[in-house]
């Protein structure tokens, strides 16, 4: 089984990251990848430039900032192979994102299963996309959403689409905070807002108007909010 | 050196983003443009202005960015792309002097590629509104915070994280392709009316920083009129622009109290202004594709060709805002509707209109629903429900202007006592 561990944290996440941190993520990554857990993951650019688009009544709208208005913004992600939620939930409590933050674990539904892949191409951009509900839709607005299945399959064979997955429902999620051994577990997603992360999509496009293209494709962007957010890069840190 | 303050605002935005296309790099553009009027500055006066200072100014320009990339060592790509420009355009080395015959072909596109990428609406409005003025029209950062009455460290942090963004999130640096113009032209076009807005309403702050604000939109409007044949809105835009500011010095009076429309000396109205903006808003009106600033352009436009203040053509002022309000959906433009139909039918049918206006709630502690209710009132003689309501708007009204010409009538209308007589007009 596969397991998102969405790393979230408050602005000033930066700052927070000593020796200590360091030197556990170093273990972290060594035994997830040395041992073949870790599949793929990596740090996102700060909120400040998250875009999210969403289409109503045929119109696009684009909009500057994440998705929801929390105090802690989704800053990272990996995604980890194996047997049980207690075995990712074990994962999350050893990463440093969930003391200087939270880390909320989530098993990926339906879908190819996420394998690893090399950096973008040259002059692409990488963007995570987060498709996530938008409780100021009725449902009865919009019908039933349209099934994802064509979408994914036009982006992928145009290659912006790398992969991605529903996410099983946040009342199945985990969410770990603090440091072992005093780490608390709770059920329940890391934000208590009433936008969602219902999946996800890790996009390689030319630019950001290609992105927003893409996304406002996505049959959630009707239904949903999709936001659209670079990857930090390594030349960054 | 007046000839230079007039060929920075007409030069800068050009030379920014020529170097904002050819480098890559925001604030290396900005310093360089920065650099190229600080020597003009120098040299001018001495020297003499070249022929062809813009030019000038870009060949200058453009030598200090290749110069400061080389000390960098890491784009050479860059450096070469640049030199190879360079000579293409002047025919000599990167390090010749500037030449004043220097071509400038193409950068009007430039302009209009930075335009498009400032006002991208995957920025936030003011970070769209704070980019533009700074990159296109050269406003300083402490000039544009004093505009918006906000910090210059605020107004500072909005431009960086705006840049951010734009390198960080890869917006393109372009105009959208053809397909994609009419969902972008009327991002563009909301930033430079509310650029222009904010100098025209003079919601408080610093005069003279405000009309430069009117000029700085309409001369930007005007690239873009000019630039995109095909948008009519573009040029409804700046007609309606042009209109306004025909008025502006019988706007306000030697006390600095607004003079309402139809008390202001339309002799003071500039008429060449006036038929340069009917120019335009004909020229918008034959695509036959009508838009919100080309309606309001011509509600403007019927303003101007009234002789007098009775001589208005409100039943077709009424009938435009009708077409207005079915396609904006605004309740400020009900509002401004309601004022036309009790010019045209009378105040009895404008408070009828304001009646479902009040009811829907939109406006609720808009200063002008209770002043325009006023003023029906008032005309139709029924002097105390009137002071109430005059009292109610100058409590709401921000500027000490708005509120004297308020508190003016609200006097007014109690000196008359209950059953007064109303002057209908």
């Amino acid at each position: 089984m596969q397991y998102m561990l969405i790393h979230a944290g408050a602005p000033g996440l930066d700052d927070a990251w000593n020796d200590e941190a360091w030197a556990a993520l170093t273990a972290w990554l060594d035994d997830a990848i040395g041992s073949g857990v870790s599949i793929e993951g990596g740090p996102l650019r700060l909120d400040a430039d998250a875009t999210t688009v969403k289409v109503r009544d045929g119109q696009l709208i684009v909009t500057d900032g994440p998705y929801a208005e929390t105090k802690e913004q989704v800053a990272g992600y990996d995604v980890i192979e194996c047997a049980s939620k207690e075995e990712a939930v074990r994962w999350a409590r050893r990463h440093p994102h969930s003391w200087m933050g939270s880390v909320e674990v989530r098993a990926l539904v339906g879908g190819a299963p996420v394998v690893h892949l090399p950096g973008p191409a040259a002059g692409k951009t990488r963007y995570m996309m987060l498709v996530c509900t938008d409780p100021a839709v009725e449902p009865r607005e919009f019908g039933p959403v349209e099934p994802v299945e064509p979408w994914v399959a036009e982006m992928s064979s145009r290659g912006v689409r790398l992969f991605g997955s529903e996410l099983e429902p946040t009342g199945s999620a985990r969410t770990v905070r603090g440091k072992d051994p005093g780490a608390i577990v709770t059920d329940g997603p890391f934000a208590e807002t009433k936008e969602q992360i219902a999946g996800f999509d890790v996009l390689e496009c030319a630019d950001l108007d290609e992105a927003i293209e893409v996304a406002a494709k996505h049959p959630m962007a009707r239904a949903g909010i999709v936001e659209v957010r670079p990857f930090r890069s390594l030349e960054e840190e | 050196m007046a000839v230079l303050d007039g060929v920075f605002r007409e030069e800068w935005g050009r030379i920014n983003a020529a170097l904002i296309h050819q480098t890559g790099d925001w604030d290396l553009a900005e310093e360089c443009a920065q650099d190229a009027f600080a020597q003009a500055l120098r040299r001018w006066p001495r020297d003499g202005v070249p022929d062809r200072p813009g030019a000038w100014l870009m060949t200058v320009a453009r030598n200090g960015a290749i110069d400061r990339l080389r000390r960098s060592r890491t784009y050479r790509a860059k450096v070469e792309e640049l030199a190879v420009m360079a000579t293409r355009e002047t025919g000599t080395s990167d390090d010749a002097e500037p030449d004043a015959n220097a071509d400038d072909g193409g950068v009007a596109d430039e302009r209009l590629r930075l335009i498009f990428t400032c006002c991208h609406p995957a920025l936030a409005m003011e970070a769209r509104v704070a980019l533009t003025l700074r990159t296109l029209t050269g406003l300083s950062t402490a000039e544009i915070a004093r505009a918006f009455l906000v910090p210059e460290a605020t107004m500072a942090k909005r431009l960086v994280r705006a840049k951010s963004k734009i390198a960080h999130a890869r917006i393109p640096y372009r105009v959208p392709p053809a397909s994609a113009l009419p969902q972008r032209v009327p991002g563009v076009l909301a930033v430079l009316y509310l650029v222009f807005n904010e100098g025209y309403s003079a919601s408080g702050g610093d005069d003279v920083i405000r009309r430069d604000l009117c000029d700085r939109a309409v001369a930007l409007t005007q690239v873009l009129a000019e630039l995109l044949p095909d948008e009519p809105e573009a040029k409804g835009l700046l007609a309606l622009m042009l209109f306004h500011r025909a008025r502006q010095a019988a706007r306000v009076d030697d006390s600095g109290d607004v003079v309402t429309l139809e008390d202001q000396d339309r002799s003071r109205w500039d008429q060449a202004q006036i038929s340069l903006a009917r120019r335009w808003v004909e020229d918008a009106f034959a695509a036959r594709r009508p838009g919100q600033y080309q309606l309001q352009a011509a509600i403007a436009g019927c303003h101007a060709a009234a002789p007098t203040a009775q001589a208005t053509d409100w039943p077709r002022i009424a009938r435009l805002y009708r077409h207005l309000a079915d396609m904006t959906g605004s309740p400020v433009v009900e509002l401004n509707r309601a004022v036309a139909v009790s010019m045209a039918d009378g105040p009895a049918a404008g408070l009828a209109l304001l009646g479902r206006l009040e009811a829907g709630g939109a406006l609720a502690g808009y200063y002008l629903l209770p002043a325009t209710r006023a003023d029906f009132l008032r005309r139709l003689g029924r002097n105390e429900e009137a002071a109430d309501a005059y009292a109610e708007a100058a409590a709401l009204a921000g500027t000490s202007p708005e509120r004297r010409f308020l508190n003016a009538r609200l006097a007014e209308v109690r000196s008359l006592g209950p059953g007064g007589v109303g002057s209908d007009l």
